[in-house]
């Protein structure tokens, strides 16, 4: 099961009216068609393209942003799929025979992937990367939504104004008491630890690991590991932990349903990246680079973000953001020097040693 | 199950027609012991042929002390399982026709849910604000909240509860065919209860006590998502570092081995488990 990365996968708690909308007549089957008498126009006319991403909220924002203009555009017939699992990719590419032709995968997957040469080549020439952030492309996948480790924190827990600031305060067991919450993964907790420890943004790789997993050390027994990130918000919603590291999207989930004592500190957030890759030999690659091509709109991107809170990486798309979204956005310019983006050369060497390290940290 | 195992152990099978299990067998073949068999091999074979993975697992104490943790959380569990069960399965084969079936609802009922909501559901039950420690601490019980999760204890309550029913209805089954003549005869030949107990319902109920203890320990090896979500950093488990592996790294080869140690285990304990009925059986 691969539950540990539906980082997006808000499947259990889908309000009735989101679900009548997103569903809305025959499209409930995941099913986009064009009309039958649109069917003979459009570039990709009656061609299939099989989308997989996470499921929920997440992938019905995916599909209202740019799966169904895709679909209205070019006369192409997405169908959705899910959720994605990596075990079950592996699988499938290993058989040769994909059955899905465009992947939401994480940032640690594209470059493990592309290290083992799972994806097929962006085609440039259909899909536009020139409209996003530099930052955000690779040569295997373009990244379509930027997310960010952040510190979160409850007021109801620390209050008057006495609210932690940077990851240093998520150390700081005098000034603030209490336990805390850390994601059970080597990263970002690496790198927040070092971050607590005064090591500048720019030094945090290579990962110095004996000075990260001996400042871990000093709250390891304050401290509940979270696996899912329901656990994260259930944790801090339930006042189990006063603060500790969680996705802003999931904070401000939380938030929108009534949690409003939660808040989210910006300073020295962590940040991640979700792209879209083709798998190699997909069936249906024309198509899927196209699809690929719709996500960089700037308006698919702005619909995602204001139905999700997940960022843009084309930096047009934020004019077209809702003012109250945009503060929760990794990516809004007001947070540009605060952030960490993770260096995901550096890990697609080292994180399976270091991922071995961390389970023998937390079990000695 | 247990009537399967029975009658299987029996030797009742030879001469039988054995040919009414071979659509079983067949889909068995090929969406179990075919894929499972290809993983296993790949163990040996990736990525090269050799015994490196397995040297791979020595050499990294995680591996083991993972594999410890899941011998021993399985081990309590079905132990506690089996102590509840067992005076449950008791009530439940000696019960009248309608409480027994109420009571075998109640056990079943459970089923109904998934395993994640249940877990979720302990997890906002036994944690520090939560209504068990709200009621203890308004009863006066305790002056601050017990942890009662994200340690050994939220593990064992939480498998416990998706487990007992795998431990009450072999039992029940047994216990549901046991002879009341026979405790009868033993009391009036003048065996005291806890002695007729001791020596003719318990060894009746054997079979019963043997097939759930497999079946629950067995079950209890592979879980994954429970001690994620209940447990506390120690209580790693190895299916989690199985899907680590073929997830996050593609290491089939590493995954595979740990799944052989993780079988061997369990077939050297269904062996000894068996060996020990035979004996029972014999007396």
């Amino acid at each position: 099961m691969n539950d540990t990365r539906k980082h997006f996968a808000h499947c259990l708690i889908v309000d009735r009216r989101q679900f009548l909308a997103a569903s809305g007549g025959g499209a409930a089957l995941g099913l986009i068609g064009s009309p039958h008498s649109a069917r003979a126009q459009g570039k990709y006319a009656g061609q299939k393209v099989v989308f997989a991403s996470w499921g929920g909220a997440y992938q019905d924002a995916q599909k209202q942003g740019f799966c169904e203009p895709f679909a209205k555009e070019t006369g192409a017939i997405v169908i959705q799929d899910g959720p994605v699992d990596y075990g079950k990719l592996r699988a499938m590419l290993e058989s040769g025979k994909p059955s899905w032709d465009v992947v939401d995968v994480t940032i640690e997957f594209l470059y493990s992937g592309a290290a083992d040469n799972l994806f097929e080549k962006i085609d440039t020439s259909t899909v536009d990367v020139k409209r996003i952030n530099p930052k955000y492309v690779h040569e295997d996948g373009v990244g379509d939504i930027v997310w960010s480790y952040n510190l979160g924190y409850s007021r109801s827990v620390y209050k008057d104004g006495n609210y932690p600031r940077s990851w240093g305060d998520l150390f700081d067991l005098q000034k603030f008491p209490g336990r805390r919450m850390l994601r059970d993964r080597v990263s970002p907790m690496l790198e927040i630890a070092l971050l607590a420890d005064g090591v500048p943004p720019d030094k945090i790789y290579p990962i110095a690991a004996d000075r990260a997993f001996k400042k871990l050390d000093t709250i390891k027994k304050q401290s509940i590991f979270w696996t899912t990130n329901s656990q994260s918000q259930q944790l801090l919603v339930d006042g189990e932990v006063g603060l500790g590291v969680i996705i802003n999207g999931r904070l401000y989930d939380a938030v929108k349903k009534g949690a409003n004592y939660l808040a989210l500190e910006w300073n020295q957030h962590i940040q991640s990246v979700d792209y879209l890759v083709v798998p190699r030999n997909a069936p249906n690659r024309t198509t899927a680079m196209g699809l690929i091509n719709q996500m960089t709109t700037k308006e698919a991107q702005a619909k995602v973000a204001n139905l999700m809170a997940l960022a843009p990486t084309n930096p047009d798309a934020f004019a077209l953001v809702d003012d109250a979204v945009k503060p929760w956005l990794a990516t809004n310019p007001d947070y540009a020097n605060k952030g960490l983006l993770t260096d995901e050369n550096y890990w697609t060497r080292n994180l399976k040693p270091l991922s071995e390290r961390w389970a023998q940290w937390k079990l000695s | 199950m247990a009537t399967a195992l029975a009658w299987v152990n029996a030797g009742n099978w030879r001469g039988r027609s054995v040919w009414l299990v071979a659509p079983a067998l067949i889909l068995l073949l090929t969406i179990f012991i075919y894929p499972v068999g290809s993983l296993l091999l790949r163990s040996l074979s990736e990525p090269a042929w050799g015994l490196q993975n397995f040297k791979a697992i020595a050499a990294q104490p995680v591996y083991l002390r993972a594999l410890a943790n899941t011998v021993v959380i399985s081990g309590s569990v079905t132990l506690i399982c089996l102590v509840g069960g067992y005076p449950l399965a008791y009530s439940i084969a000696q019960a009248g026709r309608r409480l027994r079936r109420l009571l075998i609802f109640a056990v079943l009922i459970p089923f109904w849910s998934s395993i994640l909501v249940r877990t979720f559901a302990w997890m906002v039950l036994l944690q520090q604000r939560g209504l068990i420690n709200r009621i203890m601490m308004g009863l006066g019980l305790t002056d601050a909240p017990i942890v009662m999760v994200h340690n050994r204890i939220g593990v064992l309550v939480g498998m416990v509860h998706i487990l007992l029913p795998f431990m009450v209805l072999p039992l029940y089954a047994v216990m549901v065919r046991i002879d009341k003549t026979y405790t009868q005869a033993a009391a009036s030949l003048g065996a005291s209860p806890l002695r007729n107990f001791w020596r003719v319902y318990l060894p009746l109920s054997a079979p019963g006590v043997i097939n759930g203890t497999v079946l629950v320990f067995v079950m209890g090896l592979g879980y994954f998502i429970t001690p994620a979500l209940l447990g506390g950093p120690g209580d790693t488990m190895i299916a989690q570092l199985i899907e680590q592996q073929v997830a996050d790294f593609g290491q089939w080869g590493i995954a595979g081995a740990l799944a052989v140690v993780l079988m061997l285990g369990v077939g050297v304990t269904f062996a000894l488990l068996f060996r020990t009925r035979a004996l029972v059986a014999d007396k």
